[in-house]
Formats: structure tokens, sequence, C-alpha cells
């Protein structure tokens, strides 16, 4: 598509100016539904959500309602909630185990491979008449990568291997460590009166964290033995901002490769059996990624493109000024028991709705959606000018690296993406980054 | 009332009374921002626990509560307790400053003994919020209290509390339940 049909603009990259009607404004975010959360990859779900022959596992695409499941040779599949006669929902639970659904309102049942089985009165009230193989139930690609389930609307758009494209090279570090692979837990759901992409973009902001979260550093500090980061450290941190194919990541340096990854839970009592979790994994790890991922970096803050938040949690949009966000945990299959407990309790209680760190999000977020309402506050943009200009390759790393950990970079690109997505009139418009990295060790998309 | 004893001679309705008095105490300890001494009502062994509640059918209601090991929307020891009160004071909990405004209604206390003269005690309640300008949130649910008498008075050693939501509908909880 040719730049002079370009229809969004919202962020100079330039100057770092953003427009702030995109947060709120009702046309744009119908427009995201269709252009961004109808054509991307989303994260949905985790096979390990979904882990018996005919689970399944209720969950969102942008604001459609979707089933994940498991049929009874173990295929996923992900449809939209919608029986084809009249448009009822015809799940209404979270989760469950079922060959079947059925529609309350006339009866319809399909398989949960997305058969129309079943239809009341077929011969007499229909008269035979019904061409029930046309009203299988609206099906989206599925996909996975390292147990995290991905689906997608549209058949034009590149596979998931490509549409992560060298993100994967960081994510593997996290989500692609080990043999016994992953599971998810959660999620914990709740409403924010936020714009979805504010929670997205705040994944790139580690200006943020000194301010929003001190009183949480400050008793994290004080109880965990978690010492404060210091200036030096927040704004000379060595520590690397990439961003690659529209994700976001923090890769962080280990000072050696059993560090207790600094996460969330880990304190000064169990530190020691962090390590030696991370001393005993490592040549498997090593083997896997390499020696460079498995024992030199963390990854850190990430986010996928669209609305993958910090690892494998969901910003589902509501509505420009409303966002769904569910909240999981995800954790190695072998992690020893007191390691899974700290994880867990660390992010349940650290982050989430009730987080000690993230309760104190909402309302500057909130503060972002909001601040474009009115005719005279959208006069004035938002400024995401650190670090213009201060970013580029590195041959340590994929994507577009920038100098400083603190930077507004990522942003900026957030929504450069966003506007590919936004202005393009299908997939042949929206650009994909060849990989160009080497992946070191054995893992692959699954396995 | 016939009187129904437990094992030291306490006659229920008794005992009924002095629990009642603890669970308003406690209601106007967290409505009066007295988060210390709320915090002194549990003991430092306490499992403050608010599992997800998933809207499931009912042929699976055994599902319905996400059990210890599965993630939780509230996993607390003594520790993490005080880190959220610790947090208060520290000037710069912005969730919670300008403070929540709320109120604790509790009752339907039901007690129940437990060896040892332990007691466990179920109450139903309703928590209202006000926030900021105009945030207004109504949680209700059931708490399922373990209690045991620590130098002469109760303390909580073990709190289960359950929502009667699924999709909460507030921005955050920073408040106590």
């Amino acid at each position: 598509m040719a730049v002079s049909n370009k229809k969004y603009n919202a962020i100079d990259l330039e100057t770092g100016k953003l427009d702030s009607r995109i947060f709120s404004d009702q046309d744009i975010y119908q427009e995201e539904l269709e252009k961004i959360f109808g054509r991307t990859w989303l994260m949905i779900g985790h096979e390990s959500l979904v882990p018996n022959l005919n689970d399944f596992f209720h969950t969102y695409m942008g604001e459609d309602p979707v089933i994940l499941t498991r049929d009874d040779k173990g295929k996923l599949h992900a449809f939209m909630n919608m029986c084809r006669h009249r448009g009822n929902r015809i799940v209404q639970a979270d989760v469950g185990n079922s060959k079947n659904f059925m529609c309350t309102y006339h009866g319809w049942t399909y398989s949960n491979k997305g058969d129309l089985e079943y239809v009341p009165g077929e011969e007499e009230a229909y008269y035979g008449a019904l061409e029930r193989e046309s009203f299988h139930l609206i099906e989206a690609r599925v996909d996975t990568y390292a147990g995290i389930v991905f689906a997608n609307w549209d058949p034009g758009a590149p596979s998931l291997e490509e549409y992560l494209g060298d993100a994967r090279w960081g994510l593997d570090i996290f989500f692609n460590r080990l043999d016994c692979g992953t599971e998810a837990i959660g999620p914990v759901k709740w409403i924010e009166p936020i714009n979805w992409k504010t929670a997205v973009d705040n994944c790139s902001d580690n200006y943020h964290v000194p301010t929003t979260h001190l009183s949480a550093i400050l008793v994290q500090g004080k109880h965990f033995g978690v010492p404060r980061t210091t200036h030096e450290q927040q704004f000379e941190s060595p520590n690397k901002h990439l961003f690659i194919n529209g994700h976001s990541m923090t890769l962080r340096f280990l000072d050696r490769p059993d560090q207790a990854r600094q996460t969330h839970g880990v304190n000064q009592d169990n530190r020691a059996v962090f390590e030696e979790y991370y001393r005993t994994t490592l040549p498997e790890a090593q083997r896997r990624l390499g020696s460079i991922r498995a024992g030199q970096l963390q990854l850190g803050n990430h986010s996928i493109f669209p609305n993958g938040v910090l690892g494998f949690r969901l910003a589902h949009p509501r509505g420009p000024l409303e966002t769904e966000f569910w909240h999981f945990v995800v954790l190695e299959k072998g992690m020893p028991d007191e390691i899974k407990r700290a994880l867990r309790m660390g992010n349940g209680n650290f982050n989430g709705v009730a987080g000690l760190f993230e309760q104190d999000d909402m309302d500057n977020w909130r503060g972002v959606t909001r601040s474009s309402l009115t005719p005279l506050a959208r006069k004035y943009s938002h400024d995401l000018s650190m670090g213009l200009g201060r970013a580029g390759s590195d041959p340590r790393f994929p994507g577009t690296v920038a100098e400083r950990y603190t930077s507004e970079n990522n942003q900026r690109n957030f929504y450069r993406r966003w506007e590919d997505f936004m202005n393009a009139e299908d997939w042949a418009d929206i650009p994909i980054e060849p990989g160009t990295v080497e992946f070191e060790g054995t893992a692959t998309m699954n396995g | 009332m016939t009187a129904q004893t437990f094992g030291d001679g306490v006659s229920q309705i008794e005992l009924w009374h002095e629990l009642m008095q603890f669970y308003i105490n406690e209601a106007w300890l967290l409505d009066d921002r007295k988060f210390r001494e709320w915090l002194d009502l549990f003991t430092d062994d306490i499992f403050y626990f608010m599992p997800r509640r998933m809207n499931v059918g009912r042929h699976d209601l055994s599902r319905e509560l996400s059990e210890v090991g599965d993630l939780a929307i509230f996993e607390d020891d003594k520790t993490y307790m005080t880190m959220r009160v610790d947090r208060l004071d520290t000037g710069m909990a912005w969730s919670e400053d300008p403070p929540s405004r709320t109120r604790h209604i509790v009752g339907n206390l039901v007690i129940e003994p437990l060896p040892d003269g332990d007691l466990k005690a179920r109450t139903a309640f309703i928590l209202y919020r006000s926030h900021h300008e105009t945030d207004e949130n109504i949680f209700a649910g059931s708490r399922e209290d373990h209690l045991r008498k620590e130098d002469g008075r109760w303390r909580i050693y073990k709190r289960v509390i359950v929502l009667d939501s699924n999709v909460i509908l507030a921005k955050n909880l920073s408040v106590f339940f």
C-alpha cells in the first residue's frame, strides 16, 4: 500500500508525538477489532488448560467469545462461540469436558470438531432441506508455540512461526527452556477501566517502575531482601530492550548461569533453592538453547503483539475504555513444588488484580486512556520522545535494540506496528521481518 | 435457648456472641483503616486464601473453586499480608492513596467446634468500596475462618474467602477481606 494513502498517523517517529485519540475513539476501536484482532495471531490459551481429550476452555479473540477444544483425537480447535442458527452462545461455562455443544435456544448440537451434528425437526420443520455441512462452527487457524495456543481468523496471515519470527529467540529463554515444557495456571479475570493498548505499551515502560511501584519495591526490600534499584541501575543498566516484528522484550544479563532470575517470589530464604534448580537444569537448557540464551540472559518484561502482556497474560479489549485482563502464571512443569509455590504466590501476590505491584498501575493507565476524551485535551499529544534516534542494530541481538534499558523506543515501535495493521488492506500490506538469527540449540516451536 | 455447650463448658450462644463481637470489631478496624490492629487478628502462621471462582456447569461444580496449587486471587502468608499493610504506610501506595472508603457488613455467622478447642466460623459479607471520585464496587462473598485462642483471645490461622464473582468488576483489589 502506498504511503500516501496512509490513514492513521498516530505516532510521529521523528518527534515521538502520539495522538491520544487512539485510546478512546469508538470508531478507531471498531476498526482495531477487525484489522488487528481479526488478523493477528492471538494467544488464546495453553495446552495445559485442556489436558484431556474432549476438554474445552472458554476464551476470547478480541471481543469474540471462542471455545478452545481438544477433540477426541487430541487435536486443538478454536471456534467462535456462536450458534450458526441465530448466533447464540453454545458454551456458557469457563471450562469443561464435552464431546458436544448444544445451543440452549433451539437445540442445534455441534461436535467438538465443529460439525453441526443434530438439528431438532431437521426432516419435518426444514423438510430435509438444511445443508448441515455448511453450518460448521466458525473456526480459526490454531497453532502452538511451546505449549501456548495461538489462533488466527485470517487465512491470509503468515504462519505463527513467521509471525513470531526472531522474537522467539528471546521468548525461548523463558518459555522453551526445558524438555518438560510449561504449564499455565489461572486465569484471574477482572475488568480494568483502561484502553487495552496502555497495558501492552506499559510492558516496555521500564521508566515507570521506580515511581509507580515504589511502595511495593520498598516492602519487597524490607521483607524479601530485594535491594531497591539505584538511579544508576535504572538509567545506566546494561540490560537491553528489543523490538522484533511487533513484539517487545527486555533481556537482562545474568551474572552467572545459576543466578536466581529476577522474578516475583524469589527472596532471601528461597534464593538458594532457585539457584540449585538453575544449576541442575543448566545442561539441559544449554542443549536446548545454547550457552548464551541458557546461561547469560533472562527474559524480562515483554509483550507479544497485539495484546500479550508480560508472558502469557492477556488484555482482552472491551470497548475503547475497558479491558478484561486475564492473569496467568506460567511454570516449568518439572519445577520442584517449593519453587512452584514461591512463583505462584509471588506472581499472584505481586501481579494480578490484588498484586502489590500491579494494583498501582490501573489508575495511571486509566488516566492515559481518558486523557483524550475532551476536544481540548486531545489537542495535546502524548510525548514518547525518550531515546529518539538512540536505537539500532546490535550484533548480539535480533531486532531493533534501544541503546538504553529505559527508553520509549519500543513504545514508539508498538504504535508504528499498530499503524501497520490499521493502514493495511490485507496481510499483503503488512511487513514481516525475515528471520535472521541463528537459533542455537535443539529447541523448536514445539519440542 | 438450651445450653448446648462446647468442651470447656461455654454455651454455644455465648460463644456465638463472642465471635460475632470479634467480627464486628474486625469490620470496624478495616473501615476505620486500623490495618495494623487488623493484622494482629491473624496468627503468624496464617494462610489467607481467595480462590478463583469458575463459571461451570452444575455437573462440574467440583471445579467451581480453584484449589491450592492453582493460581488464586490471594494466597498470602503473614509476610505477604504484612507487606500489604506496610505498603500503605510508605505514602506511595497509589492504589490506596487517596484511600478507599469501605464498609464491611458481616453476618450469617455459623460456628463449628474443631479438635483442641479451635473453631471454624463461617460468615457472609458485603464489602462496599468507594474510591477516587466515582469508583464504586460491591463485593459479596463468604469467609471460612479457622480460629484458635492465643494469649486468651481468638486469632485466625486460616481464612478462605470466596467471592460471588467470576470476572471481578473492579480495577483492583487493594482492600482487605
